[in-house]
């Protein structure tokens, strides 16, 4: 009993301040859905039942700019596969909860990824702790998406800045993750792809498809030539 | 409204069902090499595109680069580097910004 107070404790803890800047994601996620005319509702809904930051930020920007529903799925679709390697990872450490695996499942995603695969390869499997993790990310995610579409309706996004919000917290993600030749040349390959089918074609909805296909391909090309060499 | 219900619901479903995957199917089974580096660098083109989509701005039919945005993003990408904290960089990135949008305005 002691332990698994210990690991809760621990759990939350190191959870924390993750759980504020996902709050702060969260709120500006919130504005941003409330300016894509989604409803209070609807905002909420969308974070309690996908709980996502990439995904629902990915898919309000995209409403914005007039992407159909089709491509936004597609798109998410695209945004989901690293899903598929975190569980993966993440099998082995949440295999004692088994049949509570279907909901931790619902968790896996960066940053309990990166808190649970730490966590388990000092100490094993621990599906309490990544439990715990993903519970304190969901209650902070669910009540700063509640907080920014309440406010969304009653500040100019403008004047305050808040349509900042969406690249400025794209960037803050991007920059860390720029480590090797070949991440950088695909973010750069991502910006110059963008870059030409939006002079191409202003507005087009299918700059982030396309973008998302192509540009990991160039990363691809460069890793391999390194390895090959 | 009802567009943005049946995507939320397709949304839901996608995302777990690609977590899901992981987990329960995955593991264990060894996946390429190639199509592993592949989707690890997905997102990072995406998340670049969408950047470049919120800096270049249609307008009647040109596109038109937005200074505020394009200030904010560089001065976010400067501290993010320099203090490595997600949180003071984006308050930073965006109170940057939107002194740029009041002096040009």
């Amino acid at each position: 009993m002691d332990e698994n107070i210990e690991t809760i404790k621990t759990g939350f803890m190191e959870a924390l301040p993750l759980a504020i800047a996902i709050a702060t994601y969260g709120l500006s996620y919130g504005v941003l859905a409330n300016q894509a005319n989604f409803s209070l509702v609807g905002v909420v809904a969308m974070s309690l039942l996908v709980f996502s930051g990439s995904v629902q930020m990915v898919a309000v920007a995209m409403l914005t700019t007039g992407a159909s529903v089709a491509s936004v799925l597609f798109t998410s679709v695209l945004l989901n596969l690293r899903n598929l390697l975190y569980g993966a990872a993440l099998a082995e450490g949440l295999a004692p909860a088994k049949k509570w695996r279907w909901l931790l499942s619902f968790g896996v995603s960066d940053e309990p990824f990166v808190l649970g695969s730490s966590r388990f390869k000092k100490h094993g499997p621990d599906p309490l702790y990544f439990g715990i993790v993903i519970g304190t990310f969901y209650i902070a995610w669910a009540c700063s998406s509640f907080i920014g579409a309440l406010i969304g309706n009653q500040v100019d996004p403008q004047k305050w800045g808040l349509d900042l919000a969406f690249p400025i917290t794209f960037v803050a993600l991007l920059i860390p993750s720029l480590k090797g030749k070949p991440i950088i040349a695909t973010a750069f390959a991502g910006a110059m792809i963008a870059i030409s089918l939006e002079y191409l074609m202003p507005g087009n909805e299918f700059t982030i498809i396309i973008t998302g296909v192509l540009a990991p391909l160039v990363g691809l090309y460069l890793k391999r030539g390194a390895q090959d060499a | 409204m009802l567009n943005h219900w049946i995507l939320i619901g397709l949304l839901s479903v996608t995302t777990y069902i690609s977590r899901i995957i992981g987990v329960e199917v995955m593991a264990g089974r060894e996946m390429s090499p190639t199509l592993r580096l592949y989707f690890n660098y997905v997102p990072i083109g995406i998340i670049a595109a969408l950047i470049i989509k919120q800096i270049l701005v249609p307008t009647d039919g040109q596109l038109v680069i937005s200074i505020p945005v394009l200030i904010g993003c560089l001065a976010t990408a400067i501290v993010i580097k320099k203090v490595k904290i997600f949180l003071p960089s984006v308050v930073i990135g965006a109170i940057i910004g939107l002194l740029a949008r009041y002096l040009l305005n």
